[in-house]
């Protein structure tokens, strides 16, 4: 079943000097029990996206969208109270910097405590009070914090980072939702902390099948476990699919960039042999290209790439591309 | 070849105080010692709190180490924590670009600041060079009229570079520059580390959790466990057969 299905999702700023449109015609859809992955660099909208399903979005935002299904209720007709009660029971999200997004004047067990709806609480009203410790308990626990007692009473700066990152999922699992939003949730942390996290969240999508949408910009961390992919620069989707089929054939340049970029995926690179890397910046929002956003920095560019092109579809597999590298690679040998 | 840096048996500690009386002296790094060739790369890896973040400041002179000695091309720079100040030629590069650059001054007079304390170069002399060297990191000679906010992520990184770069040093110390960027500017980003270093005979020390590029950048490793050295060899053998449990674990992880 269609959990989430989002067609030409449209986020635009309006300033000074005009529009500017910061997500460009999204589409994005996900079952159940999947795990998708949100792949591009730091600008290219990723977390306006995530924070447009949520609706945390604050009011300078436009938001336009063709559809945006949540379970069949289209979430962009339903008046904002109806949502948010729909959205806080079945959508959790963490946030980026874990350490940043707590109170910083509440303790660990009044935050985590807050989260815990009272429909799952049963007894009395001091049987409720104890239900509830019992489960921060359990909730701690799942999330992998041993010393549960000790970070119950502590504050948001007396701890590690990658702590404060597991009490944000510990929170987040509360409600048991059916989609759990991750934007960028291991940048902060170092590498055996990191593991551990997506441990985590793996396990919950396998015993739970809870979805996940993992928002990252780390290409290597997340291929191996997500069952699609999504691909965005400057806003624009570039290229979705099924992982695997994403790593095996990238028909997007920038797609192919990125794959090529990772030191894991370069085919018979050779050590301290330079990466393949396209060349100049990403351009600011302010001065996006009209057209095909790459269309500056792409070597295959042309005439055509002026014209913003349109999603192609094959096999779950869609890309924006007027020169595909399939076709080009098919006009080089024609047999 | 004679090495261009040479640590031996470098000691730290830090001492904070608990209760009234009673301090806690914390080491950090014991008996660290390596040697870097000339035009190589060396990788530090561990994990937190392994002392790694104290290593480069130590090499770069932001903080003194207890014991111990610092020899760069055969010359004492640094011995039990008493540094000579004529020497500005290890040079670190930090984190986060947006974030280690000073808001308030152009790129320009930043990297003219650099060449004021540190050389006797006339201001003719100074603003050639601050041109030279900002087309070496692939930047143009109008950006010195730039301000850090004007740029880029990827372009702040060689801003930042240009910083290190200005003074000509012998060794490089990036103490996790590479780790916060985008993947298509890192390998921008390391094209032109490898670039430089291939022109110049540039050392790198590499400070990273970043284990694929550690092995695609570096030619030796160093794995630090609680201050200690547990593993010190060539890139491929560690990687190929890792003997600490350290690098097991990293490995594994």
């Amino acid at each position: 079943m269609q959990l989430l299905d989002i067609k030409n999702l449209t986020i635009e700023l309006r300033t000074e000097d005009g529009v500017i449109r910061a997500v460009d015609k999204v589409n994005l859809s996900l079952k159940e029990g999947e795990v998708h992955a949100l792949v591009g660099e730091s600008g290219s909208g990723k977390s306006l996206i995530a924070k447009a399903i949520v609706g945390v979005l604050n009011q300078r935002w436009t938001v336009t969208a063709d559809r945006m299904h949540w379970r069949g209720v289209d979430l962009m007709r339903l008046s904002s109270e109806k949502r948010r009660k729909l959205v806080s029971q079945d959508i959790a999200m963490i946030y980026q910097e874990p350490s940043r997004s707590l109170d910083p004047t509440a303790t660990i067990f009044d935050q985590v405590a807050e989260s815990i709806p009272d429909s799952v609480l049963k007894g009395g009203f001091f049987g409720r009070r104890k239900a509830r410790k019992e489960k921060v308990r359990a909730l701690l626990h799942k999330a992998g914090i041993r010393d549960d007692k000790k970070i119950c009473s502590s504050y948001p700066h007396e701890l590690s980072e990658g702590m404060c990152q597991k009490i944000m999922i510990a929170m987040a699992i509360a409600r048991s939702p059916k989609l759990l939003i991750a934007d960028e949730p291991t940048t902060a942390l170092e590498s055996t902390a990191r593991a551990q996290v997506f441990r985590l969240l793996k396990a919950l999508n396998q015993l739970k099948n809870m979805s996940i949408l993992m928002i990252s910009h780390e290409l290597e961390e997340i291929s191996d476990w997500s069952h699609a992919m999504h691909v965005l620069y400057c806003g624009q989707m570039v290229e979705a699919g099924p992982t695997q089929a994403i790593f095996k054939q990238p028909l997007h340049p920038y797609t192919q960039a990125l794959v090529k970029s990772l030191p894991d995926f370069g085919q018979g690179l050779g050590h301290k042999e330079a990466f393949y890397a396209l060349k100049g910046t990403i351009p600011p929002l302010q001065h996006l290209p009209i057209g095909c956003r790459l269309g500056p920095r792409c070597p295959q560019a042309q005439k055509e790439c002026v014209v913003t092109p349109r999603q192609s579809r094959s096999h779950g597999h869609s890309y924006a591309c007027h020169f595909p590298l399939i076709k080009v690679k098919q006009k080089c040998n024609p047999s | 070849m004679q090495p261009v840096l040479k640590v031996q048996s470098l000691n730290k500690s830090y001492t904070s105080r608990q209760g009234l009386f009673r301090r806690r002296s914390l080491q950090v790094l014991r008996d660290v010692s390596f040697a870097l060739a000339p035009g190589q790369t060396l990788a530090i890896i561990g994990e937190t709190g392994s002392g790694k973040s104290t290593l480069a400041k130590v090499l770069a002179g932001a903080d003194m180490a207890d014991s111990g000695q610092i020899l760069l091309n055969g010359q004492i720079v640094e011995d039990a924590g008493i540094r000579n100040h004529d020497c500005r030629t290890i040079r670190l590069i930090f984190q986060d670009p947006t974030r280690s650059l000073n808001p308030g001054l152009t790129i320009g007079d930043m990297l003219d600041d650099c060449l004021q304390y540190n050389t006797e170069l006339t201001e003719e002399q100074r603003y050639k060079k601050i041109r030279i060297t900002l087309s070496r990191v692939g930047l143009l000679g109008e950006h010195i009229d730039y301000y850090p906010h004007m740029f880029s992520g990827g372009q702040l990184q060689r801003v930042a570079l240009a910083r290190a770069l200005i003074l000509d040093p012998k060794v490089l110390v990036l103490d996790e520059a590479l780790s916060s960027l985008d993947p298509s500017v890192r390998a921008q980003t390391v094209n032109l580390l490898l670039e430089l270093q291939a022109a110049t005979g540039l050392a790198y020390v590499l400070i990273t959790h970043h284990l694929s590029l550690v092995r695609h950048m570096s030619d030796e490793i160093l794995v630090l466990n609680r201050g200690k050295v547990v593993e010190y060899g060539e890139t491929e053998c560690v990687f190929n057969t890792p003997k600490s449990k350290t690098m097991q674990k990293l490995l594994s992880a």
